[in-house]
């Protein structure tokens, strides 16, 4: 009897207040979202598909089917840009990644000053992407730069780090990696923090060595974590733009042009925002495709 | 009751955000009668950084003194600047009160009504400007801008250097003098001649003076690109091989280089460097010559920085005595110790300054036979892909015919 007005009370159909309840919680969100996310996606999307000029006005825009999809994809330096910053997001992901799993192990392993190790390894997150270009372009100017001086005192070649085609890649792409690796630090040491201590009793009781227990203990515990992380720096990494402006527009040769360079010249500081906007909705599903694998797990 | 709370709650705070983006307009005194309070008008100054903005903010205080105004000045970047006064300009009522403009933005900004007209607005120009700065300034005879800052582009050398190439700064009046300096330079273990990579415009604006030397341009008479032309491809070698026996560098370091010894030659602009008596570099003009037996020609290429009132000023009136003000021969001539270059005869050859500063006569025959890059929309757009075609050439990863050939198609399509 008492199972049965159970069952009756777990299939009584929710009144209208229960019903509107989650709603209304989730309106406020749902506002917020179509303000600051769908408006200017949908706005996006549609002006991809015209001329618009931002000085000539939305008003003057002539509709241009595709004109603009055709115009990225046949352009050979929009091709080496999106190359660019695929070759780009891979290395610095992978190189952040390793290095950033390494120090969070080194440091979670200190019995003393983890605390003051912490702190001091931050110190490049916490500066702005402008202050670091700046930073690093003085550090590395081919005439009164620190970094030649240093090598010309130890008779080791010198080299002009943001002009020569030979250097440039690489060298946003070490100071990307220097001004990031302390996100992924902090990450994978909060994910270290959680894991318990007596996996690691077991597994030398077991006798597993470092690498074992590196590889069989703190990996399967982290894996989360790295995947998070991993998913961050490369959405992150994948819209990389002052950086490359200020240090060297894109060039030598296209040779460090990103996506976002590209949009920026050829778009945006020429005012053509219908084609600025075909490249920002073609960043946008790369961005997405990248992010399809966390997503679909996040969602399931 | 806890529903209810948590309704007012949720109800509350889409309010809110609603509410966030409401805006009380504030009613906004005349221009007579803020004068006539004790508060000053705030007026906005959108300025190129560096020297160019910074001789403008040495002459405001007393300005703001005079006027009972207060300026806000926003120091900007090339490349910002002319997207901020962009920005700006379809608003009914813009935040800008005076801009400052890169000559090669006239075309596309009057076009686009984005300054006001200075001729309707009672403004006029003296004799005492040098008469060619002020062609950038005027659209069928109506002025928009006024030539505020002299920059023309001049020869930036090391006088160590290219005295120990065997020259005199006089001496050097052809392109063969510049090859042959930046020969002997090289072959000393020093940098013979330093060209300026970076964005497509620096990369277009630096070469430009050579292409005037061999007799090219990058249109035609009707705005088509010539840039595949014999001309374009012999001063293009040229410019190569003196590259080769240099490097590419950005300002800041052809600045340096050239102060410290580490090279010998660059193009420059007046607002780069100001040289003195005692200094180790100094300008002289870019030669218009390619040998002894080739016939002079106009290869200084004008960036003059001008100055003028936006079309949605919210205080018109103000902004052009603020113009007048800062175009006062007295208040240019007062802006050279900070390295201002005033388009005046009276500043550039006044007796005084030039036992300062000598390098201004070089600047002032400069400023007298210019040559304004292409006054068309599309300018940036253009350097932008002629830019990035000839970086790819000097940078060895294209070949000059495919070079020059696919820029040409580019900018073709571009102007079609």
């Amino acid at each position: 009897m008492k199972q049965a007005a159970l069952k009756v009370k777990r299939t009584r159909e929710p009144h209208l207040g229960e019903r509107a309840f989650p709603r209304l919680m989730l309106a406020p969100t749902l506002v917020v979202m179509a303000i600051l996310t769908a408006y200017p996606l949908v706005f996006t999307f549609v002006y991809s598909f015209t001329d618009y000029q931002y000085l000539k006005g939305a008003e003057n825009a002539s509709f241009v089917a595709l004109k603009n999809y055709a115009d990225l994809i046949q352009n050979v330096y929009f091709r080496q840009a999106v190359w660019n910053t695929v070759k780009f997001t891979l290395l610095a992901v992978f190189f952040e990644m390793v290095i950033g799993l390494l120090i969070a192990v080194f440091i979670n392993s200190l019995r003393r000053g983890q605390k003051v190790m912490r702190t001091l390894l931050l110190l490049p997150y916490l500066l702005p992407a402008v202050t670091v270009a700046l930073s690093w372009r003085m550090m590395l100017s081919s005439n009164y730069g620190i970094v030649n001086q240093v090598l010309e005192s130890l008779h080791l070649p010198v080299y002009n780090w943001f002009m020569d085609t030979k250097t440039a890649f690489g060298t946003i792409l070490l100071i990307d990696v220097w001004q990031n690796v302390p996100f992924v630090f902090l990450l994978l040491y909060a994910s270290l923090q959680s894991v318990s201590e007596s996996q690691y009793e077991a597994a030398r009781i077991d006798g597993a060595g470092v690498i074992q227990q590196f590889w069989y203990v703190t990996i399967p515990n982290i894996k989360n974590g790295l995947a998070l992380c991993a998913l961050l720096r490369t959405i992150d990494t994948f819209r990389l733009f002052e950086k490359v402006n200020i240090l060297t527009g894109g060039g030598p040769a296209g040779t460090t042009s990103t996506i976002t360079q590209y949009l920026y010249n050829y778009g945006i500081r020429n005012l053509k925002f219908g084609f600025g906007s075909a490249g920002a909705i073609v960043m946008t599903l790369l961005v997405l495709i990248l992010a399809s694998a966390y997503i679909k797990r996040a969602i399931k | 009751m806890k529903k209810l709370l948590t309704l007012i709650l949720a109800l509350a705070m889409v309010l809110s955000l609603a509410a966030c983006g409401g805006k009380k307009e504030e009613a906004k005194p005349a221009e007579g009668d803020a004068q006539a309070s004790s508060e000053p008008t705030k007026m906005t100054l959108i300025l190129r950084g560096g020297t160019y903005g910074d001789v403008i903010k040495a002459a405001l205080p007393a300005f703001e003194a005079e006027h009972n105004v207060k300026c806000e000045v926003l120091d900007l970047s090339f490349d910002d600047l002319h997207t901020k006064i962009a920005l700006n300009a379809p608003n009914p009522q813009g935040e800008y009160d005076l801009c400052m403009v890169d000559g090669s933005w006239m075309a596309e900004f009057t076009a686009n009504n984005v300054l006001a007209n200075l001729s309707d607005m009672g403004y006029s120009f003296d004799d005492d400007i040098i008469p060619a700065t002020t062609d950038i300034c005027m659209v069928d005879g109506d002025i928009y801008l006024a030539p505020y800052f002299g920059n023309v582009t001049v020869m930036l050398y090391n006088k160590q250097l290219i005295a120990d190439a065997g020259y005199a700064p006089e001496d050097i009046d052809t392109f063969a003098d510049l090859m042959d300096i930046a020969q002997k330079t090289n072959a000393a273990g020093k940098k013979g001649f330093l060209i300026r990579g970076g964005s497509g415009d620096n990369i277009v604006s630096d070469f430009i003076p050579h292409l005037l030397a061999y007799g090219g341009w990058v249109v035609d008479e009707n705005n088509q690109p010539t840039v595949n032309t014999p001309e374009f491809k012999a001063a293009f070698q040229n410019y190569i091989n003196l590259y080769k026996l240099g490097d590419t560098m950005d300002k800041d370091d052809i600045v340096a280089a050239i102060d410290n010894g580490d090279a010998a030659l660059a193009q420059g602009w007046p607002g780069w460097y100001v040289p003195t008596a005692d200094s180790n570099a100094n300008y002289t003009v870019i030669p218009t010559k390619l040998d002894d037996n080739d016939t002079p020609k106009n290869t200084s290429m004008y960036g003059v920085w001008t100055i003028g009132v936006c079309e949605n000023s919210p205080n018109k009136e103000l902004a052009l005595e603020l113009l007048k003000y800062l175009m006062d021969p007295e208040v240019q001539l007062a802006s050279i110790d900070g390295g201002g270059v005033p388009c005046r005869y009276s500043c550039l050859l006044n007796a005084d300054v030039l036992a300062k500063y000598p390098h201004l006569e070089t600047v002032c025959s400069a400023l007298e036979t210019g040559v304004y890059r292409p006054v068309i929309e599309e300018w940036a757009e253009f350097t932008n892909i002629l830019g990035m075609e000839m970086d790819a050439v000097i940078q060895g990863t294209k070949d000059m015919d495919k070079g020059l050939a696919d820029a040409q198609s580019a900018l073709e399509a571009l102007l079609a």
